[in-house]
């Protein structure tokens, strides 16, 4: 798959202090939808603002749609939608549409017409003439990413996109998601809210203290994870415990003594049946039985706990004469 | 449309829709528009000055002055140097001061950024947007008061328009350290209190520095002039002695007892005013020399600094006869020798002149954009390599 964004080695440090990048490699394939997680103070907005040249790294090797990270020219054909966004409160949404479509290179009659059916798809028409002074904070956010895709773009960078909207329009900006997906078109997702990532996502990262923790397909990242758990209605001791695990052949049975839950890492339901039937057996009553996998969130929380630096979400300060 | 066209357009749509918003921009313009009016409704005639339909008789009239001086005075004495220079840009200044923090505030700058357009481009292009709508408002003001000219005193003045240039680029010295300090501070409010306050440093070091210069000529004229006086007194007291020696009497010192044949002193001693000049002189000498020194200190200070008062002033140069308000503007500045030995006197004014004129349009306005050069060049760095 071709790579809209191909990156590695990404450092930032700010002001020699604050190690807010630590080598960053990042790839994003063309025409998928791609979430970038990570706690507050990960380092997700500077790595979206390295790539998009707001932000001047401290050290960057890589590409955008083909270009080297800090090229201009590559921007035309990218769309961004930044995380405290403050557009002109002067203008009304159709003139901060046209602005943003000029500033990109959109021909008039183009961006004119574009700027129209841009506020059509994110239900702002009946206030295209108002303007965003007295605006919503959901409502500046539609028109947000209908900036965003002015210029028609290739690659979509949204920066905490429903920062704000209620679930309705969280539901609206799902659907620009899926359309802009169909439309062949990537997008880089900036979120904490995980749930939304997991339903839009094909590939998703993990980003903690500056550095990418895990980047994969949600399968991918849950491999190995992902089991049938068996819920009982008593308590399991270890008997019952040793007695299932002799009968798996292989397969990892995980259970606490004195636990209700038994997983068994494997996705094959005809492999679980002997321990089905083993705690039967015993005398053992079954309230459940299913496959489960890992949420993003369990996901997310793991990584940020499995972090060298621990649970304490943030940049890192680098110690003297070296990195944290 | 080639895309940096269509940038710069957009840039500048946006600038005059921010203005707009801020009611400043109109305001601004009504009140030059005002200002024409009220230069306009003033006038000369043969009985005397004017003012809407009604004359006030008196001497000055058009036997004083022609109407075409007279407008070209009132544009020179308060249509530049008070309106333009100091109301207008007061005016210009609030409504612009917030151009570039405003730009660089959180939330504002990042989608801009994110466009394909270079900060170096994106920054001259919003100080130009700044000096555009100002430039504007002195455009309005200058076709006014050619307006004025042209059917109040029948002259067609093109130079009235050299007003559009000059004040521009006394605004745009003001202008380019309020960029700065906009973008050092992303604050409106500091960036305008700065730059007035530079604005007034700027003023009492011209100020400051015509008054030294003043001084240091009227020392030279004295120093100058010293000379002959000790001359007259030589003679006189030459003259004296002579005079002594022929009625053969002895010519006393200072304490009654007659001066050797050949004293050093015997001229001072036969007329002391002679001692009185010499050490005039010398006084002369010493003030021209600390002046000269202060002077030359101010002097150095101010070549770095924009010459605000000289650029407006490059305006008078070419827009009057001089002549023919020469003796006008004596009477205004209170030179009167006669009536006044005190006030600074007609060959002190010509020198100052003189000096002020040797300062070339090439040296008042190279200096100036040098200045404006290197505080904009220093603001563009830091807006080039500042992480937003």
């Amino acid at each position: 798959m071709e790579a809209v964004i191909d990156v590695s080695g990404v450092e930032k440090m700010y002001r020699r202090k604050v190690h807010a990048l630590r080598g960053v490699d990042l790839q994003v394939g063309a025409g998928e939808v791609f979430g970038l997680l990570g706690p507050n103070g990960a380092g997700k907005s500077t790595l979206v603002k390295v790539l998009l040249t707001v932000i001047k790294p401290t050290k960057c090797s890589g590409t955008i749609l083909g270009q080297r990270i800090g090229d201009k020219s590559a921007l035309r054909e990218v769309g961004y939608l930044p995380e405290h966004h403050n557009f002109p409160k002067y203008l009304t949404s159709r003139q901060v549409l046209r602005y943003f479509g000029a500033m990109s290179g959109v021909e008039r009659k183009e961006r004119n017409k574009r700027a129209d059916e841009l506020l059509e798809v994110v239900n702002m028409s009946n206030w295209a003439t108002h303007k965003l002074g007295t605006y919503s904070k959901g409502m500046r956010q539609r028109i947000g990413i209908a900036q965003a895709l002015m210029n028609n773009p290739k690659l979509v960078v949204l920066d905490e996109p429903t920062d704000g909207v209620d679930p309705i329009g969280r539901k609206d900006i799902r659907e620009i998601l899926t359309r802009l997906k169909d439309e062949g078109r990537t997008v880089f997702l900036n979120s904490h809210l995980l749930s939304e990532l997991e339903m839009v996502c094909d590939r998703v990262a993990i980003m903690v203290h500056g550095l990418m923790r895990q980047q994969g397909t949600i399968e991918e990242l849950t491999e190995g994870q992902s089991g049938f758990v068996i819920k009982s209605h008593t308590p399991i001791d270890q008997i019952m415990i040793d007695s299932v695990s002799s009968v798996m052949n292989g397969v990892a049975c995980n259970c606490e003594p004195g636990s209700t839950l038994l997983r068994l890492q494997t996705k094959d339901a005809q492999a679980v049946q002997p321990a089905i039937d083993t705690l039967r057996s015993k005398g053992v009553v079954l309230d459940s039985f299913g496959f489960q996998r890992p949420s993003l969130e369990d996901l997310f929380i793991q990584a940020v706990n499995e972090d060298e630096g621990g649970a304490t979400p943030g940049a890192t300060k680098s110690q003297k004469g070296g990195q944290a | 449309m080639n895309i940096k066209l269509m940038q710069t357009k957009a840039i500048f749509v946006d600038a005059y829709r921010e203005l707009n918003a801020k009611k400043l921009f109109w305001l601004t313009m009504g009140l030059n528009v005002l200002a024409v009016l009220i230069y306009a409704s003033m006038g000369i005639n043969e009985r005397g000055f004017s003012l809407l339909f009604w004359t006030f008789d008196g001497e000055f009239n058009t036997n004083l002055m022609s109407k075409s001086t007279f407008y070209k005075l009132e544009f020179l004495l308060w249509g530049v140097p008070i309106w333009l220079s100091w109301c207008a840009t007061i005016l210009a200044l609030i409504s612009t001061a917030g151009i570039i923090p405003d730009l660089v505030s959180g939330g504002t700058i990042e989608p801009v950024l994110s466009k394909p357009i270079g900060r170096i481009r994106l920054f001259l292009t919003k100080y130009l947007t700044g000096l555009f709508f100002v430039g504007a408002q002195i455009l309005v003001f200058s076709i006014g008061c050619f307006c004025v000219l042209r059917f109040r005193a029948g002259v067609t003045e093109f130079g009235l328009f050299l007003a559009i240039p000059i004040v521009l680029a006394f605004f745009s010295y003001l202008f380019a350290v309020c960029t700065l300090v906009g973008l050092v501070t992303k604050s409106t409010i500091t960036a305008l209190l700065l730059t007035i306050l530079f604005w007034v440093f700027v003023f009492i070091l011209n100020v400051g520095e015509q008054a030294m210069l003043s001084n240091r000529e009227t020392a030279a004229v004295r120093l100058l002039d010293a000379p002959g006086k000790i001359e007259a007194q030589e003679r006189f007291a030459l003259k004296r002695v002579e005079q002594l020696r022929e009625q053969g009497k002895v010519i006393p010192g200072e304490d009654g007892v007659p001066l050797p044949e050949g004293a050093a002193d015997t001229l001072e001693a036969i007329n002391p005013t002679l001692q009185i000049a010499r050490t005039k002189q010398d006084d002369a000498q010493r003030a021209f020399d600390t002046w000269n020194t202060w002077e030359t200190r101010v002097y150095t200070v101010k070549l770095i600094m924009p010459k605000t008062s000289e650029t407006l002033s490059l305006l008078s140069r070419n827009l009057i006869d001089q002549e023919e308000i020469g003796g006008l503007l004596d009477m205004m500045n209170g030179i009167n020798e006669e009536n006044d030995p005190n006030a600074p006197d007609r060959r002190v004014a010509e020198r100052v002149n003189e000096v002020m004129e040797d300062r070339t349009v090439a040296w008042i306005l190279g200096t100036s954009f040098g200045f404006e050069f290197v505080i904009l060049g220093l603001a563009t760095l830091i807006f080039v390599r500042r992480d937003f």
